[in-house]
């Protein structure tokens, strides 16, 4: 199993890297973790005739938090990185527990944040927890910068906004509420190694009275061609107080909504099923979690 | 317990362990050899279709190609079991299964080699594909798969043993149910690897290959080539994994050696993954039904077994496999009266083949859970039940099948002593469970699966003042340590140290005749062997030593390095003393050993005709092993976990229990996959959809439960060095008991492999409707 | 397309090798340096037989150009023992405890547990299960091989970097 031939270039600048993604233009391939893209190579999904290795732009790493305004994360970060980040650990547990769930040890060392949204897999891991803590991303190129929200970057299976010699450099996280708390989990054969056969992330904010529901994003993975947002859950729960009762309305209006394809990992109805269990499971979990906070 | 043995039963760490910790083992994919090409082989798009023509012209054209064969330059069929050959090399006229190799091509570099594949036009007339065994027998007069099989079935039989029907009639409780196995695959970790330097001058094949049997690939190569075998020598450098999906040949040591013969320089084929599931010859779906018969007292009266094996595209082991899954039923349990019918069928799937364990996991499965239901019925525990019907030693089946030895009862005491299962089971909360089931394998074997009288392992041993003592023996270590038992049993049997003892092996060449790695045989049968050289050597020794010390031959011991005598203990020599004495004096000293198991009357493998006995799965002695699995099912995703298996085996004598530890453990998460998550799945047009080791789910170390592992204590008095098997033997208990354990978690009994999350779910679902 | 020559620094070694972008590390390591101790068992990133450290990290060599490897430590299998070819002590328990059969995933398997190791020299039974997780091994069952790393991090000197 051989690569083609393909010309590689290692910028070392942001600037550089966005005059290479101009320059060379469609035929070109962002080469961070490697651990999607040079699979796809191997089996001449997709035959690029250059790599622009990213992993040397140093504006492209780092995980930087300020009080009260949030994190923002470089794209080439490793998922290693953020499984070790005690502070991505503290305030976005989710994302957190999702990065430890990728793949394997190696895998983790190897893939970026970056790499796991843009190849956009409706199975990715990161992508859910993202767009449930709010995070936008930001890309640049030649032509300037601009930022969309994570939800508005994946725009289906293995597509994103991304234009032509554009690149995506970062994360930004913002400042969790207070009294709120993020949860993912999975689902698979395995527990470990896994492509997900179905994942969620949930983000719950409660009111004053550690009761109500302020706030709720729950987003799913794995069911839709991108990461789907609910718009039943949170209409249900919001401004309500949280009530074991509701979990089962709640669990099956997730369930509804959920897009699921048959494949040779599970079934639609069995991916179906799953999400009402994790709906229900993520959503008592992040509820018990900020009223602690 | 260890009978008096000072080197048998020693926990040594094994010989090869430091080079495979350094990387500096050497397997056949690590090898170079001067001028060496590289070989790739083009494989079908088609499950099932003609070939047309292959145009190679522009792959020829490709700079760096070497050479391109096709199937018709070497159209020979081979086989492992002679009387059924059917394969070739490369496909001729017809592909039978997707990823059928059609033409293979050497190059300088692998890349060249593997971008010339592209460049192979092959034209295909597609036939209709059949995937499922019972279509292909109702279909066989519209898609034949070969033409000499008419039916589509390689071979079906029937084998009756008293009377069971009429034993049936007077039964007070009979159960009879279907079962299901599943495709699976062994993944060993080291792909099919071969390397062929094949020299113009003298004629001569010299064969490195990653497999089990060098010398049954020695015999196919000298039919494939048309070589005669003196001219053949195959040498097995270190392997990554068998499993008996190495105990056959591949198209990558044919392609390699056909290639290197063209082109007079050294080909080496390696294959991908996906390359190594379309070579399969993994275990055969099983579809069985079973039924048992007990009288009121619960003792078993009759079984009668029916088994379709979907057997894939080609022969290979299938005829052996077949039997045994007829024969396994006449163990571990009483069985007066039995009927097995079974037949293989063809389809146009990867072959599928041997297994480890092969041919008993799938009636053990049966049988197993068939009996755990049938003790519930009669009231009993399935303990109780199998304690009941289980054999002892001396017992003789109604099959002939002879057990000298077992502790088997020992086996089912010590694992429900130690797991607690008879407060356990029946009584833990909903969603926890706990299943027993037990199993047996053979050991050494009885077959060499064509016509011949030879003995089956022949070691020679040689000592001199030199090299000290040097083993010789052809036989191949897979991983399962075979190199390191061998020559603790040499040093026991000589009164030297295992550190003193080389064992040169793995070489047709360097080494004496032996059949294979497979089917648990090489223990015992070297083991016997073993004694005999050494009983040679030792004779020879203890004249000349009996000279030196003043005393008589027969009075004289040897152990730790010395020769002593048992009466006068003052009257004791260095053996290194007694070795030079004798070498200067006579000459070089060896001796040399024979292993043939005892062989059954009347029996004639090649029509199948049965005299007496069942053919296959006599064995000098058998293996036993007792498992009982502790699941955690959750009842909203239906996934199961495996919480611990406790598990009691009788190896005989364990030459080396830290490597029985390590086979059992292996075996136990070996086939943990097989019940849980592996399968091969196949698209309609038969293209395999998880070719690959991220969707065909292998058990990672996140899925080990706890494993607590017993070594019975025992000891065959009839085998060398009282051994037996312990490899295969604890595969059988473990699918068997994780789906009893399920049953009492969550009241379901399955009958179809893999157990997924998704069928749990379904089934506790159907159960509260 | 012509080759360019590219230093590597392989267990505190420099070699110049003659690479295109295309070549892989794997092969590198195997063919053109001649380390074979890291092994190919599926090619695709699933078995972690072909694991090297770099920089410490356990990483694929065989989903990672070698070209991207400049300027980097790169440790195999082969880098292991000492200077007077003693085992590492991880080495060492794999031998002690039984945890080598067949030995095709030893390599990746025992760099993947120093990587552990180094970062935290007591892990627990679950923590060590996690780390190994991407190291399939279809001989031992896992369980020797969970007991010799326990085993090493408890006695051992590792020295973390």
């Amino acid at each position: 199993m051989f690569l083609d031939h393909f010309e590689y270039y290692a910028p070392a600048t942001a600037a550089e890297a966005f005059a290479l993604a101009g320059r060379l233009g469609e035929g070109a391939r962002v080469l961070a973790g490697g651990t999607d893209l040079l699979l796809m190579m191997k089996d001449k999904l997709i035959k690029p005739c250059y790599l622009v290795d990213i992993n040397g732009v140093k504006e492209f790493q780092g995980i930087n938090y300020e009080a009260g305004k949030g994190a923002v994360i470089g794209a080439a970060v490793r998922i290693s990185e953020i499984e070790h980040s005690p502070l991505i650990r503290d305030k976005y547990y989710a994302l957190w527990q999702a990065a430890g769930e990728l793949g394997s040890v190696q895998v983790r060392s190897m893939a970026t944040i970056g790499g796991n949204s843009c190849h956009a897999s409706p199975a990715a891991e990161t992508p859910p927890p993202l767009a449930a803590l709010g995070a936008t991303v930001v890309i640049a190129g030649a032509a300037g910068k601009r930022e969309l929200s994570l939800e508005d970057f994946i725009l289906g299976n293995r597509q994103t906004a991304l234009k032509e010699g554009e690149l995506l450099t970062g994360f930004i996280l913002p400042e969790p509420a207070p009294r709120s708390a993020s949860r993912y989990a999975y689902i698979g054969l395995r527990d470990a190694m896994e492509i997900d056969a179905v994942n969620m992330a949930v983000n719950l904010v409660l009111d004053e009275d550690r009761l109500t529901v302020k706030n709720l994003k729950l987003v799913m993975g794995s069911v839709a061609p991108r990461p789907l947002i609910s718009a039943a859950v949170p209409k249900l729960l919001t401004g309500r107080k949280f009530e074991p009762m509701l979990l089962e309305q709640v669990a099956a209006a997730a369930a509804g909504e959920a897009k699921p394809i048959s494949d040779i990992r599970a079934s639609a109805e069995y991916r179906r099923e799953m999400v009402a269990v994790l709906a229900r499971r993520l959503l008592q979990e992040a509820f018990d979690a900020a009223r602690e906070v | 317990m260890n009978r008096r043995f000072t080197q048998v039963g020693r926990s040594v760490p094994r010989v090869d362990a430091p080079a495979k910790l350094k990387g500096e083992a050497i397997y056949t994919g690590d090898m170079v050899l001067p001028g060496m090409a590289y070989g790739k082989i083009k494989r079908s798009i088609y499950a099932h279709a003609l070939i047309k023509n292959i145009d190679y012209s522009k792959a020829l054209a490709l700079p760096g190609v070497l050479a391109v064969i096709t199937g018709d330059e070497a159209p020979n069929k081979w086989g492992i079991v002679p009387q059924t050959a059917n394969e070739v090399a490369l496909a001729v006229g017809k592909v039978r299964f997707h990823g059928e190799g059609v033409a293979a091509v050497a190059a300088i570099d692998e890349e060249t080699a593997e971008a010339a594949l592209d460049l192979i036009d092959v034209e295909y007339e597609p036939l209709p594909v059949i995937l499922d065994p019972f279509e292909s027998m109702k279909r066989a007069s519209e898609v034949c798969i070969h033409e000499d099989a008419p039916e589509n079935i390689l071979h079906a039989a029937e084998q009756l043993f008293g009377d069971p029907d009429k034993a049936f009639e007077s039964c007070a409780y009979i159960l009879e149910k279907e079962f299901h196995t599943s495709y699976v695959n062994h993944a060993f970790l080291e792909p099919h690897t071969a390397l062929a330097s094949f020299d113009r001058q003298s004629g001569k094949l010299q064969l490195w290959s990653s497999t089990q049997v060098p010398h049954y690939l020695h015999r196919q190569l000298s039919i494939v080539l048309e070589m005669p075998m003196s001219k053949i020598r195959v040498t097995v450098p270190a392997v990554g994994g068998g499993f008996g999906g190495k105990g056959e040949a591949s198209s990558a040591d044919f392609c390699a050696a056909l290639l290197s013969r063209k082109i007079g320089k050294p080909v080496k084929m390696t294959f991908e993954r996906s390359e190594v599931f379309a070579t399969n010859k993994g275990r055969h779906p099983c579809h069985m039904k079973m039924k048992i018969g007990l009288d009121k007292d619960g003792y078993i009266q009759a079984v009668d077994f029916d088994n379709t094996l979907d057997g894939g595209a080609y022969a290979g082991w299938g005829m052996v496999v077949m039997f045994y899954t007829a024969s396994m039923i006449h163990l571990p349990y009483k069985v007066p009266n039995a009927r097995a019918r079974v037949r293989r069928v063809y389809t146009n799937k990867p072959t599928c083949g041997a297994m480890r364990g092969l041919g008993g996991v799938q009636p053990r499965f049966a049988m197993e859970c068939l009996l755990d239901e049938m003790a519930e019925i009669v009231g009993i525990s399935p303990y109780e039940l199998k304690m009941k019907n289980a054999i002892e030693s001396g017992y003789r089946s109604v099959s002939n099948l002879y057990v000298p030895h077992t502790e088997y009862k020992k086996c089912l005491q010590t694992a429900v002593e130690k797991s607690g299962y008879l407060d356990k089971h029946g009584k833990l909360p909903f969603g926890k469970g706990i299943g027993l089931a037990g199993g047996y394998y053979i050991s050494g074997t009885a077959y060499t699966l064509y016509q011949a009288y030879k003995p089956h392992t022949t070691v020679l041993i040689r000592v001199d003042t030199e090299g000290g003592v040097t083993l010789h023996c052809a036989a191949a270590d897979i991983g399962q340590g075979c190199n390191t038992v061998m020559a603790q049993m040499a040093a026991e049997a000589l009164g030297v140290h295992f550190e003193d003892v080389h064992v040169v092996s793995g070489d047709t060449e360097l080494g004496t005749f032996d059949l294979g790695s497979f089917a648990s045989r090489l223990t015992y049968a070297a083991g016997a062997a073993i004694l005999e050289a050494a009983a040679e050597i030792n004779k020879k020794l203890k004249e000349v030593a009996a000279g030196m010390l003043g005393c008589r031959a027969d009075q004289l011991e040897i152990k730790d390095r010395r020769f002593y005598s048992i009466f006068e203990s003052r009257k004791a020599i260095d053996w290194e003393k007694v070795v030079d004495v004798y070498t200067n004096t006579v000459g070089t000293l060896t001796g040399i050993g024979h292993f043939s198991p005892p062989r059954l009357k009347g029996i004639d493998l090649s029509r199948g005709v049965r005299v007496q006995g069942a053919n296959i799965g006599h064995s000098p002695t058998f293996g036993f092993s007792s498992q009982i699995w502790e699941v955690d099912v959750d009842l909203e995703t239906g996934k199961i976990r495996a919480e611990k298996v406790t598990e009691a085996g009788d190896c005989g004598q364990p030459v080396n229990p830290m490597s029985v530890d390590g086979q059992v453990e292996g075996s136990i998460m070996f086939v943990m996959g097989q019940a849980l998550y592996e399968e091969m799945k196949l698209g309609p047009d038969g293209r395999m959809l998880n070719a690959s080791l991220h969707d065909y789910k292998v058990p990672t170390a996140m899925e080990l439960p706890e494993i607590d592992t017993t070594i019975v204590d025992s000891y065959d008095p009839t085998a060398p060095f009282g051994v037996k098997e312990s490899g295969e033997g604890p595969v059988q208990p473990t699918i068997p008991a994780i789906v009893n354990a399920v049953y009492d978690a969550i009241g379901v009994r399955f009958t179809e492999l893999p157990i997924t999350p998704e069928k749990v779910l379904k089934a506790l679902k159907e159960k509260k409707a | 397309m012509k080759k360019q020559l590219i230093q590597l620094e392989i267990n505190d070694l420099i070699y110049e090798v003659p690479v295109n972008p295309r070549d892989l590390l794997v092969d590198v390591l195997r063919k053109k340096v001649g380390l074979t101790g890291t092994k190919k068992g599926c090619g695709q990133g699933d078995c972690g037989a072909c694991t090297v450290l770099i920089d410490g990290a356990p990483v694929l060599s065989c989903i990672t150009l070698a070209v991207a490897c400049q300027g980097k430590k790169i440790t195999t299998i082969e880098g292991l023992a000492d200077a007077q070819g003693n085992l590492h002590p991880i080495q060492q328990s794999f031998m002690d405890h039984g945890a080598v059969q067949c030995g095709f995933c030893t390599p990746g398997m025992v760099l993947t547990a120093k990587a552990l190791l180094d970062r935290d020299p007591s892990p627990t039974e679950t923590e060590i299960k996690r780390s190994i997780a991407g190291n399939i091994c279809r001989c031992t069952g896992y369980k020797k091989i969970v007991e010799a790393i326990a085993a090493a991090g408890a006695t051992s000197k590792v020295e973390v970097q």
